[in-house]
């Protein structure tokens, strides 16, 4: 058995080697496949938007079907997807509220003020479009077997991955004592709304407490207590914006039951304002593990030399593209056109470009 | 190549690069959907020329399926390689964050390995466009192209050599960073020259293995057609490249520099000896195409990193442009240009004295 899996592999890499081009072209191969289906490829992960559900009036759930390169996930992991936007082709990361093992998948989008994907993503894409998908990762994942009490925690747009991981509990039967805090602005803003109340009628085993914060308030820590009194021995799964994440990992690391709460976050780090505002940024380099500080009105090539990394670079005056290298994350400004670019995953070019921000480059 | 001296007033060339400068944001600032659409349908007519092409030549038997066949082919190669690669290559779609488009990664259907292409293209002749003793490009070493160069006995063997630079000017173009004439002259070392060696000899060796083993091999009873069909299509994409390219900047009326000349330049001054440097083609839409819009050489060399397809829309403002600040806009028919590039290499073969400022 062994034997064959290797020999396969062997086999995959074989047909995989340079010296087979143009034939093994995975791009050739899939341009010539999508004359016939757009979903079909070789090796790239796509999905069709088969339908869209309006949940809140800004927030939108596109159910997907994938094609066969998807390898499936667990419910709370996340995934990214690549849409192209007027030519340039953009990333951002999406929960899945879906639940796994069926043939479709789910993301749910909220509209954000000025976010050029999600914007899109309402205004633009109807049935029948052609996205990109990367493998699905993330650990917001409950163990197997499941605790026996659980309390789920979101605030906004964070019920999204919570609501894969109640889906899954419940089409597994699962016997575990759950508990879900969604806090959000009015029950017009609650996202799943509807099903919550009918799987609060099939699942007697799962609580439900919808905090209205245009009502009564922002969820605070007297409150979650009196909602959850055993809050502190419950395995606890925390998703939602900064600020209530802020409020909620202070609570529980002072109760000494951090080990008990996995978050997940989605903000990537906000743009401190112009040059004046920013003294310097950490850079992160995730391929030398190096990390340097750079000033933000100088390139960030000048900045990586002067600590002492010897970046790839030609003429230095932003026309011959050597330097480029991917931003991970992060904001940084083009210091020749002035435009700013905080999507993650986008080529940058080195010489010319000064950070706005703390990043993460593929160094 | 001409004399004239321009000694441009500083305020002009910062006028002309304020100018350029705007032009220039303004075209990546527009920017968008038709410009994906149209690299991505040259990839297409590409690919589908080359299995075209490739598939008349493997299961044909006749002469004419043979000649449709090797031109469907030097088609795609000469779409692949100008159009496309050396396109691609500059960054002018890096903005697409498509990583099968992105600059530093493409390989091209050329003997010439990527990185190397990039490394004397995109780096050395970009920057030092036309500096005598920095440019590479001007003489590749081994040719005199420009009365400012010194005559050496070498060159009476130039227009022969010239023919031959043009039938296997891929290989001119893959041994071109290895940089053999330096090595020749003491200036390189060997180990420097070994260290280029390595990657060359392993792209040449994936191309020629492709070329004339691979596709002959999968043709069976059909090997010999599709070997010399192979070999046909490679010397006509070599042929057009070279003709193109010894346009760009070996016409009578470019200008050449030296490195005093250009100490202390000013990004209007960069501007101005990309313009003075470089020359047009005038045609129609399909030799822009087949030429990679290499025919705006002169828009190329302001922005090599804007996608050439562009270049045909802004050529009238570089033009009044330089009306306006009375620099040179060198264009001409592609035979016209051509035809003075071949009376220079003869020219210039013998040891002659050099010819006064206008040549």
């Amino acid at each position: 058995m062994d034997v064959w899996r290797r020999s396969v592999a062997a086999g995959r890499r074989a047909l995989a080697s340079p010296w087979l081009r143009p034939l093994n072209d995975a791009d050739a191969l899939d341009d010539l496949l999508a004359l016939a289906n757009p979903l079909w490829s070789v090796r790239a992960r796509r999905a069709r938007v088969l339908w869209v559900v309006d949940e809140t009036p800004d927030a939108r759930t596109f159910v997907l079907r994938p094609n066969r390169r998807w390898e499936g996930f667990v419910a709370g992991q996340h995934v990214c997807m690549a849409i192209e936007i007027d030519g340039v082709r953009h990333e951002r990361a999406y929960s899945l509220s879906s639940c796994p093992g069926e043939p479709t998948i789910a993301v749910t989008v909220k509209r954000q003020p000025g976010g050029r994907v999600s914007n899109f993503l309402h205004d633009a894409v109807r049935p029948g479009h052609v996205l990109g998908l990367s493998r699905a990762s993330g650990r917001f994942i409950v163990p197997t077997p499941a605790p026996s009490r659980l309390l789920l925690l979101s605030a906004g747009s964070g019920i999204t991955p919570v609501m894969s991981i109640l889906r899954d509990l419940h089409a597994r039967r699962c016997s575990t004592d759950v508990i879900l805090v969604h806090s959000c602005r009015s029950p017009q803003d609650a996202i799943f709304h509807d099903e919550l109340a009918s799987l609060t009628r099939k699942w007697p085993a799962l609580r439900l407490a919808l905090v209205f914060t245009a009502e009564t308030g922002r969820l605070d820590r007297e409150r979650l207590a009196r909602l959850v009194p055993d809050w502190a021995a419950r395995t606890t799964f925390l998703c939602g914006p900064a600020a209530f994440m802020d409020m909620v990992r202070g609570m529980w690391r002072e109760a000494g039951a951090e080990g008990r709460l996995c978050w997940e976050s989605f903000a990537g780090p906000v743009p401190t304002g112009g040059p004046a505002a920013l003294a310097a940024a950490t850079v992160t380099c995730v391929r030398s593990g190096a990390v340097f500080a750079a000033a933000a009105d100088r390139p960030l090539l000048v900045e990586a030399e002067r600590s002492g990394l010897r970046p790839r670079h030609g003429c230095r005056m932003g026309i011959c593209h050597t330097c480029l290298c991917r931003k991970v994350s992060g904001t940084v400004e083009n210091l020749m056109t002035g435009a700013v670019s905080s999507a993650p995953n986008t080529m940058i070019q080195l010489c010319i470009c000064a950070a706005r921000s703390d990043l993460t480059l593929a160094l | 190549m001409t004399s004239t001296a321009l000694p441009l007033p500083r305020s002009a060339a910062q006028a002309i690069a304020a100018e350029l400068d705007r032009l220039r944001a303004e075209i990546a600032a527009d920017l968008g959907a038709p410009d994906a659409t149209h690299i991505r349908r040259m990839i297409r007519v590409a690919r589908l020329s080359a299995l075209a092409g490739r598939t008349l030549l493997m299961l044909g038997v006749d002469p004419l399926t043979w000649g449709v066949g090797v031109t469907a082919l030097a088609t795609a190669k000469i779409l692949e390689n100008m159009e496309i690669g050396h396109n691609v290559m500059h960054g002018q779609y890096d903005w697409m964050n498509d990583p099968a488009l992105c600059s530093q990664t493409y390989e091209w259907d050329n003997v010439c390995d990527g990185e190397q292409w990039r490394h004397s293209h995109n780096v050395v002749h970009h920057t030092h466009t036309n500096i005598l003793g920095r440019d590479r490009d001007v003489g590749y070493g081994f040719l005199r192209v420009s009365d400012a160069q010194p005559w050496r006995p070498h060159h009476l063997f130039q227009p022969a050599a010239s023919v031959l630079l043009a039938l296997l000017f891929e290989w001119g173009v893959g041994l071109h960073d290895l940089e053999l004439d330096e090595w020749l002259r003491g200036r390189r070392s060997s180990a420097e020259v070994g260290a280029r060696l390595t990657p060359f000899l392993r792209k040449a060796a994936r191309q020629v293995f492709k070329d004339y083993v691979l596709f002959p091999a999968l043709a069976l009873g059909n090997a010999p057609r599709v070997l010399v069909g192979n070999l046909a299509a490679n010397l006509v994409r070599n042929v057009w490249a070279y003709v193109v390219i010894f346009c760009g900047h070996f016409p009578d009326g470019a200008r050449t520099y030296t490195v005093e000349e250009t100490r202390g330049e000013t990004r209007g001054d960069w501007y101005v000896r990309q313009i003075l440097g470089s020359c047009n083609i005038e045609g129609g839409a399909v030799l822009h195409v087949l030429s990679g819009h290499l025919s705006h050489q002169i828009e190329h060399h302001l922005f090599p990193d804007l996608p050439a397809h562009r270049y045909p829309e802004i050529a009238p403002r570089v033009r009044a442009l330089c009306a306006r600040y009375g620099l040179p806009y060198n264009t001409g028919t592609l035979w016209g240009q051509f035809a003075t590039v071949v009376r220079r290499l003869v020219r210039l073969a013998l040891p002659v004295a050099p010819r006064p400022a206008f040549a």
